[in-house]
């Protein structure tokens, strides 16, 4: 019973608490551009008024439009659920769920990439064409991450795997895992989430034809996925298992406020990358992994 | 009854079905079938109750006696071999009827039928002379069901081919058993661990039985007699026929002393098949060659588990070298069956289309819904994404790279790289899919022939369901599957009796947690639908940028789709490029195409044979037939032997 309220209340912040993020990035960006911006809640707005509106589907497309959103949701929700809170640890947690968890992610790439394609538009191709390969080097780096909270921890729950300092290769493990976080999350320099031109983008462009609730349910998962990884690499630097609960909790709501800001002033002094460079980026994060990899290699030897 | 009967009646039932295969397809259908679910059940019993079944009846074939033995390894195998032999014979009954193929519709059944049956007797061969015999019987029969369009020149090359490659894969396994047996002074196979000796024949093992499960550089018969086979027997050929070289391989490693560096030669070929193997899948354009490379990808992910598996034996057998060995094991059941239900799935689209070319299909969900639904079913399961089978296999492959890495042990290197290159691999199998089944079933059609299609018939979507649902009860409840792994892996290492990985791989709750987001994707699936209905649903064209005059062949390709990916494998694809690009103010025709070829075929093995018939050719001219030069080249070896003989007089 107590498993169950537990899931239910994390179920629910998670869940909340993840449109926050987009609105403090879009104030931040706005703050540094000298406008206004619109209001830290914005996100919740649309996805009310999504949620509400009437769906124009195209002549071309199959349920898997549909369908495709709702379960790429569930997919980023069961991800969520893995990752620890600090020394509460997490609701589901066994040996070999940080693998799930990647994998979990990786199905829900996949249900939305078959739903853009599902318009059979040229755009949504192209769209779907890049985000599909560069995560196969986002793939490369977070299991190298993954392998360095592994030798730092000798465990491969993520529970566990989270819960120790990330000794003396935090930093080059983060900066890692923040280039991971932006490429997955599409974000400058990778991708630009506030751009028109379909030609230039990845995730935006994959949902050109969505609507309605399925459209709510992609960018809320599409919010979610940025939690996770905010959290994800906040965790991973943090010897957050070490702290009491409400330290941790603190300490982890600071922390992902500060990489939401970090976002925001990387999104409002960079441009987005030519395509042909986010490999060599991308690239680079995964040796940022790999290095710290090697630093917990070595410091863990006898 | 026990397995001795049931292998009976599977035997009985194979031999009637290959002489009812010319006059009466319905009775073929029927004893090939009770064949297989007797095989089925023999196999089962064996892998439930552990007993092994060993038969030496007074019966001498070839100057040997004969010897049959079911034991936990070929009684996994055997169950594969079953379920897909059954599969494919049920599909077989309406793709390649007598209706539409009476020519090679009846042989075809015959050497269905022989192919079964001899690869269940190698399986239970323990001898090894009668080993080689099956062994040469059953890649013959292959030969001829690959080649079963005879009036197809590219199925007849592809036969050729195969027959070609399977023949050298034979010399090495002739010379692996004749050496066997003169060293150890009988072909009679067993366990023979402690004769130190026999470890160096571990490499003509390799070489002979990799030939046949495709392994990266020896893969060049796959891909072309895949293509070109009639998808049942694609299906039985990638699902089951490639599998006896990993039989071969797990049988005689776990057998046979293997040398040192074998483990580590395995592994490191595993991880080459497995990227490279997906990274030409990525340059296909032809649906089932597309489906064929993904074989040398999935070959190479076994042998990754079967190598770390193997370098933990010689290293005292620590649990992660288990997670590895049941990762590889499961992972033979896994590719057999969702490969086996994408061939399937793609000879439903060939059936219907009459065309492999990925390019030239689109939006086949409206007219064939089931074969749609199935192929993505085996999608998702081949690119091993959660709730399903595939994902069970590399997590426990998964989970023993891990652990070698925190073990700090001597694979801890070599498991970072292969975790890295399994990711990596997962992430393009993805792609690679995503593409598959966006290009031919989703979208619009791109072409005519796309338009007239029609869905199949039931006795080719029952086999096709049965895969799914195998599929999906090894992803959502894998724990009822581990007695069968444990058997099997005992047979391998009998150290590994006893031994008990659950502690260290949760399977009960890796299932529970499949379930319940197995429950939850639907839940959500049937909630937002209905949201969508209640809300109100109108119909517009596809957002074309303003673009007045949208075509379906506006849409991406296959060939666009991968261009990324293939860009950053072109030193090893090296794809051929034809272009004419729009030149000048008023452009005329442009057109592009591109086409990645089999690179070690085409760029390794034809210049090294066109070599040999060259320096063959010029070798010839001294051959010629004339009698007066004949008599010149005497004169011209006497001279040289007596002046042999008068230097060596000298001295």
């Amino acid at each position: 019973m107590t498993i169950a309220l537990d899931i239910f209340l994390r179920l629910a912040v998670w869940l909340l608490l993840a449109p926050l993020l987009p609105g403090i990035i879009n104030k931040v960006k706005a703050w540094v551009a000298g406008r206004r911006g619109p209001p830290v809640l914005q996100l919740y707005f649309d996805l009310a008024k999504l949620w509400r509106k009437g769906v124009v589907l195209s002549t071309a497309v199959s349920p898997m439009h549909i369908l495709g959103p709702a379960m790429a949701w569930v997919a980023i929700i069961a991800a969520a659920l893995l990752l620890p809170v600090g020394p509460a640890g997490a609701s589901l947690s066994f040996r070999g769920d940080a693998l799930l968890f990647v994998y979990l992610l990786a199905f829900a790439r996949f249900c939305i990439a078959l739903a853009a394609l599902d318009t059979g538009s040229a755009f949504e191709g192209m769209g779907v064409a890049r985000e599909v390969s560069y995560a196969v080097l986002a793939e490369a780096a977070i299991i190298t991450a993954l392998l360095t909270l592994c030798v730092q921890s000798g465990s491969v729950s993520l529970a566990t795997m989270l819960a120790p300092s990330a000794g003396a290769g935090a930093a080059l493990l983060a900066a890692g895992l923040f280039g991971v976080l932006l490429a997955e999350n599409c974000r400058v320099p990778f991708d630009d989430p506030n751009t028109h031109l379909e030609l230039t983008m990845i995730h935006e462009v994959m949902v050109l034809d969505h609507s309605g609730p399925p459209l709510a349910a992609i960018l809320h998962g599409a919010s979610l996925k940025l939690l996770i990884f905010a959290v994800l690499l906040t965790e991973a630097v943090l010897p957050l298992g070490k702290l009491s609960l409400l330290q941790a909790i603190g300490a982890l709501v600071a922390l992902v406020f500060v990489v939401a800001i970090v976002i925001g002033l990387v999104e409002s002094l960079l441009a987005r990358l030519a395509f042909r460079r986010v490999p060599l980026l991308l690239t680079t994060a995964f040796l940022f992994c790999l290095f710290a990899l090697l630093v917990a290699w070595k410091g863990g030897m006898p | 009854m026990t397995p001795g009967w049931l292998l009976l009646i599977a035997g009985v039932g194979l031999v009637t079905g290959i002489f009812s295969a010319f006059k009466s397809p319905r009775a073929w259908l029927a004893v090939t079938l009770v064949g297989a679910v007797a095989a089925f059940a023999a196999a089962v019993w064996m892998l439930a109750s552990g007993a092994v079944w060993d038969w030496q009846p007074d019966f001498v074939i070839g100057g040997e006696m004969l010897h049959l033995q079911l034991d936990g390894i070929s009684a996994f195998f055997l169950v594969l071999l079953s379920v897909l032999g059954g599969a494919g014979t049920l599909y077989s009954s309406e793709y390649w009827n007598d209706k539409n193929h009476p020519a090679s519709a009846p042989p075809g059944r015959a050497w269905w039928n022989g192919l079964l049956l001899n690869m269940g007797f190698v399986l239970l061969c323990a001898n090894g002379l009668h080993f080689l015999i099956v062994w040469e019987i059953f890649t013959v029969c292959a030969y001829f069901l690959v080649s079963l369009e005879r009036q197809r020149r590219e199925a007849r090359a592809a036969g050729w081919l195969y027959l070609a490659a399977s023949h050298v894969a034979m010399i090495c396994l002739f010379a692996f058993f004749a050496l066997l047996a003169a060293r150890t002074g009988s072909w009679e196979l067993g366990p023979m661990r402690e004769h130190s000796g026999l470890a160096s024949l571990f490499w003509l093992a390799l070489v002979g039985f990799g030939i046949k499960a495709g392994i990266f550089p020896l893969h060049i018969w796959l891909p072309s007699a895949h293509a070109n086979a009639p998808s049942h027997v694609s299906a039985i050929m990638s699902g089951m026929a490639i599998k006896m070289g990993i039989y071969g391989l797990v049988r005689f490693t776990g057998w046979l002393p293997a040398p040192d560096s074998a483990g580590w030669v395995v592994a490191t070929l595993g991880v080459i098949s497995a990227v490279l193997g997906v990274a030409f899948a990525l340059g296909q354009h032809d649906l089932k060659r597309l489906l064929a490379y993904h074989s040398v990808e999935n070959i190479g992910i076994i042998l990754i588990g079967l190598g770390f598996a193997m370098i933990a034996a010689s290293h005292g057998n620590p649990v992660w070298g288990q997670l590895a060995l049941a990762g590889a094991l499961l992972h033979v059941w896994n590719h057999g069956l969702f490969k086996a239900l994408l061939f399937l799935g793609a000879g439903s689209v060939l059936h219907a289309t009459g065309t492999r070319e990925m390019s030239r299909l689109g939006g086949l969900w409206r007219a064939m819904p089931w074969t749609a639904s199935l192929f993505a079913l085996g999608a998702t399961a081949i690119t091993g994404l959660p709730p399903l089978n595939g994902f069970v296999s590399e997590w426990l492959i998964y989970l023993g790279l891990f652990d070698a890495v925190s073990a700090h042990g001597p694979a801890a290197y070599a498991a970072i790289c292969a975790a890295v290159f399994l990711g990596v691999t997962g992430a393009l199998a993805l792609a690679c899919f995503v593409k598959v089944c966006g290009v031919v079933f989703l979208g619009l059609p791109r072409g005519k022939i796309a338009e007239h299609v029609h869905e199949c018939g039931w006795r080719m979507r029952l086999p096709m369901l049965v895969l799914g649902a195998a599929c999906v009860a090894i992803g959502l409840a894998p724990i009822l599957f581990w007695p069968a792994l444990a058997t099997a892996a005992a047979t391998w290492q009998p150290a590994l009796a006893g031994a008990n990985i659950l502690p260290s791989a949760p399977l009960v709750a890796l299932g529970a947690f499949h379930l319940a987001l197995a429950a939850l994707v639907i839940l959500a699936a049937i909630f937002l639908w209905r949201r969508v209905q209640c809300n109100g649903v109108s119909r517009a064209g596809t957002w074309d940028c303003g673009y007045a005059a949208p075509t379906p062949r506006m849409q991406y390709t296959a060939g666009s789709f991968a261009g990324i990916i293939t860009g950053w494998f072109a030193w090893i694809l090296r794809p051929e490029q034809h272009a004419h690009l729009p030149k000048e103010i008023f452009p005329a025709r442009s057109d592009f195409a591109e086409h990645t070829p089999e690179t070690v075929l085409e760029s390794v093995i034809e210049p090294a044979g066109s070599l040999v018939m060259r320096v063959s050719a010029a070798v010839r001219r001294l051959q010629h037939g004339r009698v007066q030069s004949y008599i010149f080249y005497l004169l011209l070896g006497l001279a040289a032997l007596a002046i042999l003989a008068v230097m060596g007089g000298a001295k």
